[in-house]
This record gives C-alpha cells, structure tokens and sequence, in this order.
C-alpha cells in the first residue's frame, strides 16, 4: 500500500520540517522548544505502544508454545507482532497505521470466522465428533486405563509434606517405594528415610499421616495417581493400593487402536471412530473428519432436511420483505399525517414513537410473547378471545411480523418525516397550479421522491430483517415445530435462528457441521442481494471522488 | 381488563372526539341544511382533526407494550395471569424477586461490555473513516468496497466459527476466552468497521482540509492533527456513532447466549432470558421489573440524544 499524496509522515522529525513552520510559531509567540517537546512525547507514546504489544506478543508466544499449540497459531502471531513493528517503527506505510487496529480485529473476529464456518461445512463436527484424531485418541487411551482383575496390589502408606501428598508402598515381594505423582516410584533405599521403631515416619520430608488424618483428606488420596511405566497406582483405601493399567493403545504405522485386555482390534474409520474389526463395537470419543459435500447433500436430497430448509427459506425472504414494507407503508403513513403544521405536539408525538425503537429488543420481544400468551397473555384477556397468537403456524407467523412491525415502524417514521422535510414546498404549488389532487401529489411527487432518498434504508432494512434472530428466536423460538424434521424446525424460524438451532440445539447434542452448511448457503444468499443492491446504494458514488 | 381498552389519546385528541360526535350528528340530519358551525368543524376534522386519530391509534400501538411492562414491575401476582393495568395495590414485591438474582451483575456486565465496545469500536471506526478521508492510497477504493460488504455480512452468521474460536482461544488465553466479557468485547470490535466508518468518513469530509493544512504548516504532525482537530469537530458524528454501537451492543442476543456459560458473566440478554424461560407464568412480574430497570435508563439516553440519532439514522444507520 504505498501512498500518492499522503502529507509526509512529521511525527519523528516535526521540530525540523522547515522554516515557514517556525516563522508561525514566531508568528503565534509559541516558544519553538515546545514543539520539539510535543514530538520527543509523541515518539516516547508510540515506543511505549509499540513496546507494549511487543511483550503481548512475546507473551502469547511463550504461553502458547508451552501449551503445545499448534504450529500455524504460533506463526500467526509471530508474523503479526513482526507487521505490527515494521509498520509503526517505520515511515511509510502511513494509512496502514490508521488501518491496522480495526482491520486486526476484523481479521481476527469476522473475515476468520467466516473462513472457518466454510470449513466446519465440509466436516462432520458435532457432538462426539469435536477432537482431532490425536486428541481422541489420548482421550481414548486415557479412558482405557483400567483396573485388570489379576492387577497386583500394594500395601500402602499415606505420607504428606503440607499440601503435596505420596504414598509408602510395599509390593507383594516386600519391595518399599515412595510414590509421589509427580515422579513415579522410587525405592525407599535411595531416600533419606527416618524410622521410629521400625515404622517409616518421614521420607524426604514427607511425614506419616495418622489414620485420623488420611480419612481427613481421602478426597485428595483417591484422585491422586502415582505414574509408574505399566500404568499408574491408586488407593483403593487407606492401606491398599492397586495397580491400573492402560489396556489400548494406538499403533500410528498401521493406524489401529489394539486392545491388550480383550485382544479386540479396532480400525479408524473414515467417519472418524476407531471401530472393531468385526464392525460391531465403536469407540467414543470419535474425531472430526472432513467429509465433502456431505452436509450439502444432506440439505438438499434428505427429505427430513430440506422439506424444512425450503419453509424456512421461503418464510425467510416472506418474513425480511412483509417487514420492510410494512414498517415502510406505516412509518410513512404517519410522517406524512404528522406532517402538517396545523396538528399540534408533533414534537411530543415523535419523542414518545422513538420508545419502542428505543427499548432493547431482546427485552420487548420477551414482553410480546408474555403479551401474546395463549391462556393468560393481556392480549387475548383483553380482547376477550383465545387466539393462538404463538401455537398455531399461521397465527404465529401474523404475530412475528405484527412485532416487528411495532419494533420497526418508529425507525421509518422518522426517517420518512426527514425525507419529507427535505422535499421542497415549491414541487408541490407547482403541482397544485397544474391541478393535481390529494393522491396525484403522493403518487407523482411524494413517493418516487421519497423511494429515491430512502432506498439504502429500505435495502439496509431487508438485509437487517432477514437475520434478525432476536424477535424470532425470542418470540416463539421458531416454533411451533414443523412436523417430521430431522432438525430443530419451526414455522417462523428464518435462516439465522435454524441455523442456530441446528448448531447449538440439536437433540443428539450440537451439529456444526450441518449448521455450518446453512450458514454457508445464507453467506451465499445475503451476498448476492448484497451485489444486486449495490447500486441503490448511495455513498457508493461517493467512492471516486 | 377494560381499563386497558381505555384510549391513552392526548388531550388534543378530545377535540377531534367532538369532531367525531358532530360528524354522526350531521349523518342523521343529513336532510337539514348544514349550519356553518357543523360545516367549519367536518371541513377542519378532514384536514386536520383525522391526523388526531391516526397518532393516537400510533401511539397506543406504540406504548402500550412499556406500559403494560411498568404496570406488570408494580403488581403485587408476580404471576402473568390476572394482571390489572392499574396495580392494587402497588406493590414492589416483584423488585425483591428479582434482586435474589444476580440482576445487577448482568446490568454491570451490560453496561461495561456495551460501553467498552462502544468508545473502542468508535474509535477504531474515526481511525480508519480518517485515513479514507484525508488520504488517497492503492487500494483505498478495494478496501472501503470491503467494508461495505462486510456490512451486509453479520457477523453472527459466523455464529458457529465463533463458538470454536472462543473455545481455542480460552484454551490459551482463558480471560480473553469463552465466557469473558473481554472476549465479548473482542469480538464486538471485530465488527466496528463498516458502514459506520463511511458514515463517519463522509462527517470527515465535511471538516475543511485547509484546517488540516494550516495546521501541519505549523508542524502539527498527522496524529495532532487527528486528535486535536478532526476529532474534536467531528463531534457530532462521533456521538451517534457510539450510541448506535451500544445499542447494538446491548441488543445483541446470539453471540452473548452463545458466548457466556456462566451466570456471573451474564448480560441482561442472557440473563434475564434465561430467567424467564425457566418459569414464563410465575416470573413474568419481576422480569418486568427487570425490563423496567434496563429499559428506562436506555430510553432517557435515547431521549436526550434523539436529534443525533435521528440524523445518524437517515443515513442509513441501522439498529442491530
């Protein structure tokens, strides 16, 4: 990014950057010294800044490399703290310094995660399926560490040195270890060992604990575990313990998991589970592995899937556009019947139409579904029926919009009573004297007028409303539930909320993988009416100048 | 329940009720001849008395829903069936309900996530909205187009690469991760750029360069001027800005159910959210209290400040 007419970047050297610049100082009797200082502050600020994500990065860096992250997460950091020093240290590059704090964010929070959700689409991770291979099999090989029925036992002895606990075992030939669980067994004959009586009192400044003791902490004593090279040892009471042994384990050069135990061999499969050889046991944990167009196949040939995701999708541009419009047709109708200056209050009238809008949605939307109870909702109460309001599809879908429509129509009033007010008076005399009537004007004048000043508005408003989650999935959940669906479905959810619900609500536990497939095919349908709107939108034209 | 039914129509609203009452009068002596006072009064209830009646059908729709809220907070049934819209008596029980949550922790939890996420998203925007305005570059042109996209974009449609972001994260970095609020705020920022950076770049643009000019004359390097100029003019811009960033901050629900387990970390979204769907019949008084202790403070800000909005939204702003 180099810049064309950028003005020079003076920060480093503003005390030198010429004559006409003293002469002005002399001119405004600012002492030239003071300028000299600004610049030696504003150098010390920007060390500072600079040394300051420096050590975060090293920070990070460090943190992460002892926790055994991956390699690319490293080098991303590294690659980034490296930019972020060649671009603030140097004198170039002076957009990019104003650039780079948002653009990081964006980067990190929003172009990633939607890179990433086109990954999770081409995978089957969902519950069961979160791991990667390696973890799934530490995971598995962790949980087949096990008690064997001929496992040998050891006397034991609980020690402690304050908090840190060991263990005096003795095994079945008289052999004497000290287990501590960070390092293993070792033979007492190699410790400095106290005796009193014959009894072992203190070893390496672990103490006895008395029985009394023990039985305070057998908590502590039974989760702990001494790692020895077969297994580990655990207490399995106050004076035995007993040896647990892993039972499978994973042999990388032919990428099976064999069970020592039973003898059972299991190979990793392509959806990810390590499965016996006979195909009738599973391992869990499973891992995630990529499997194609799976998940898009799903949405579009299994009936119990894209039966719904046709509904939702049709309601969902039913729903985006009846918002529009009818916010649009109502605010309208009210700017235009308030804008006249022979009605009175209109002040007062627009401060108390800006409260719904004003209210947090998530909070009204909550109150309509109390409002719109079935059985106690003030709604039915007071008009004295029982409507349905949110159970029956089709009154539930009437009740989403009619929401929306109270959330909505105050933005459209005010910005309809700004367009108005922004058409000259003198179209209108020139209309009348032409002898155009009442619904003329509106339609020959008003309207197009007004279409042209509000359109971004309107485009802006029918991409906001087709994903507005929150008066949906606050409202009525989606729901009521569209029979027969092998998902969460409902007969008001939109894109947004089922793709939500698919993810984070499925019965068998979370689905991203699938929930990621709608996402996708969303991103794919917001952008294409991102591109066809383009051209209303204005400050586009603004781009050239 | 009637008393619900009666018409919250402001006093001027009575004269167009007589407006009403003549009209009807005059339908049933259509045969006489129409008295001047009757003809005066149809003639002003045509022009102007029926804009009488669509603002108080307006404002009813309107308000009826906050009302009904504020009623339900002072209504000694915490319970949702047999409200009164005139509580008897007034009672504050449904307060002490909610107080046994940990309601004003959410309301904290609210106010620093939006409030953080406003100043820093604003002040990411007025950077970048800067440079776009004062500067011409390769690839200025590619990037605001970006931007523009990006907007059309939520941010949570990503809802799911979210989640498994902020799981990697809080696995390194577990104050910035899941269940933080600076991992809410994080994430917030990631969204800061967009259509508010044009909106704000085009106020720029309205701040004459010769300022600038004369100013780096002086020596006045470009962060000066940034900080010291620009900034301080442009305001206007930078309050609506801001409040339209905490409000969005504020009625985010997606990302903070998904984001927050813990109900420490709650924002009034989730939290009272959560609290409601446990019991919708019997906590729906103290959930309006809750609503009525969120909502005020929000609406008198927007009360104050409804000139600025107003004018931010014209431009295309849009409440998230």
């Amino acid at each position: 990014m180099s810049t064309t007419t950028s003005p020079p970047d003076t920060e480093l050297h503003g005390s030198a950057s010429g004559g006409t610049g003293v002469d002005a100082r002399l001119r405004t009797g600012e002492h030239p010294l003071s300028r000299v200082a600004d610049s030696l502050s504003g150098l010390l600020v920007k060390l500072v800044l600079v040394a300051a994500f420096n050590a975060l990065g090293i920070f990070m860096l460090v943190r992460m490399a002892s926790l055994d992250a991956p390699w690319y997460g490293l080098v991303m950091t590294l690659v980034t703290t490296i930019a972020l020093n060649v671009i603030y240290l140097g004198k170039r590059n002076l957009p990019l310094k104003y650039l780079i704090p948002g653009t990081l964010f964006l980067l990190v929070f929003q172009a990633w995660p939607f890179v990433y959700t086109f990954f999770i689409a081409f995978t089957n991770y969902s519950t069961g399926q979160i791991l990667t291979q390696d973890q799934a099999i530490e995971r598995i090989e962790q949980l087949s560490v096990t008690t064997l029925p001929d496992a040998p036992r050891f006397d034991a002895v609980p020690f402690a040195d304050g908090d840190d606990l060991a263990l005096l075992l003795s095994d079945q030939q008289g052999q004497e270890f000290l287990g501590v669980p960070d390092d293993g067994l070792v033979p007492l004959q190699e410790l400095e060992v106290v005796r009193d009586a014959d009894q072992v009192v203190e070893v390496e400044g672990y103490e006895r604990l008395s029985l009394g003791a023990a039985q305070d902490r057998i908590d502590e004593l039974t989760e702990m575990r001494v790692p020895i090279e077969a297994g580990e040892v655990q207490l399995v009471s106050l004076t035995t313990a007993t040896l647990r042994e892993q039972t499978r384990f994973y042999d990388p050069e032919t990428d099976r998991l064999i069970d020592e135990a039973t003898g059972t061999t299991y190979v990793a499969s392509e959806r990810g589970r390590f499965v016996s050889e006979d195909g009738t046991e599973t391992l869990t944990p499973g891992w995630r592995v990529v499997v194609g167009w799976e998940n898009f196949a799903e949405v579009f040939t299994n009936e119990a899937i894209r039966g719904p995701f046709g509904r939702v999708l049709v309601w969902t541009y039913a729903f985006a556009f009846l918002s529009t419009f009818l916010t649009f047709a109502v605010g309208l109708g009210i700017a235009i019947t308030l804008n006249d200056a022979r009605v009175k209050g209109r002040k007062f009238y627009r401060l108390a139409m800006i409260i719904p809008y004003a209210l947090p949605t998530f909070m009204t939307a909550l109150i309509w579904r109390g409002m719109m109870n079935r059985s106690f909702g003030v709604l039915n109460d007071m008009l004295g029926v029982a409507v349905p309001w949110l159970n029956d599809p089709n009154w539930a879908r009437f009740s989403v919009v009619l929401v929306n429509l109270w959330f909505g129509f105050p933005y459209m009033f005010l910005i309809c009573t700004a367009a108005l007010q922004s058409i000259p008076d003198d179209v209108y005399e020139a209309a009348s004297i032409d002898g155009a009537g009442g619904w003329q004007r509106f339609h020959g004048i008003t309207l197009p007028l007004l279409l042209i000043a509000t359109a971004p508005v309107l485009v802006a408003t029918f991409a906001f409303n087709f994903n507005n989650f929150n008066v949906v999935y606050l409202l009525t959940g989606g729901n009521p539930p569209i029979v027969g669906a092998a998902t969460p479905a409902g007969h008001t959810d939109i894109l947004i909320s089922y793709t939500y619900r698919i993810a984070f609500e499925s019965g068998g536990g979370q689905n991203f993988g699938l929930g990621a497939t709608v996402a996708i095919l969303t991103f794919v349908l917001v952008a294409v009416m991102a591109v066809l709107s383009f051209r209303w939108i204005r400050p586009l034209e603004e781009i050239n100048e | 329940m009637s008393d619900a039914t009666r018409d919250p129509r402001p006093s001027a609203g009575a004269a167009s009720m007589s407006a009403g009452a003549a009209l009807a009068d005059a339908d049933t002596h259509r045969s006489a001849p129409p008295r001047p006072a009757l003809q005066r009064a149809m003639r002003w209830f045509r022009q102007v008395g029926w804009r009488y009646l669509v603002v108080a059908v307006a404002l009813f729709f309107a308000l009826f829903p906050a009302v009904w809220v504020a009623s339900a907070a002072f209504n000694p049934t915490g319970s949702i069936a047999g409200q009164q819209l005139i509580p008897d008596p007034v009672s504050t029980v449904n307060f002490d309900v909610l107080f046994a949550t940990p309601f004003w922790r959410w309301f904290a939890n609210s106010m620093i996530v939006a409030g953080v996420t406003a100043i820093g998203s604003t002040f990411l925007c007025a950077l970048a909205a800067y440079v776009y305005s004062r500067m011409r570059f390769t690839g200025r042109r590619v990037s605001m187009l970006g931007l523009l996209i990006l907007q059309m974009l939520p941010q949570f449609l990503a809802i799911i690469a979210l989640y498994l972001l902020m799981i990697s994260i809080a696995r390194y970095f577990p104050t910035i991760g899941l269940n933080s609020l600076a991992g809410l705020i994080a994430i917030y920022l990631g969204g800061a750029l967009g259509l508010n950076t044009w909106l704000m770049k085009g106020f720029f643009d309205t701040v004459p360069r010769d300022l600038d000019e004369s100013a780096k004359v002086d020596g006045a390097s470009h962060v000066q001027v940034f900080f010291t100029m620009v900034l301080p003019l442009a305001a206007p811009i930078l309050a609506v800005v801001t409040l339209l960033s905490f409000i969005v901050a504020i009625n985010d629900f997606i990302v903070q159910s998904v984001l927050l387990t813990d109900e420490q970390q709650f924002t009034l979204a989730v939290g009272l959210f959560r609290f409601i769907a446990e019991d919708y019949g019997a906590r729906w008084g103290p959930f309006a209290a809750g609503a009525l202790l969120a909502g005020a403070p929000i609406v008198v800000l927007f009360l104050f400040l409804q000139r600025y909005i107003a004018s931010g939204l014209i431009q295309g702003a849009v409440k998230g």
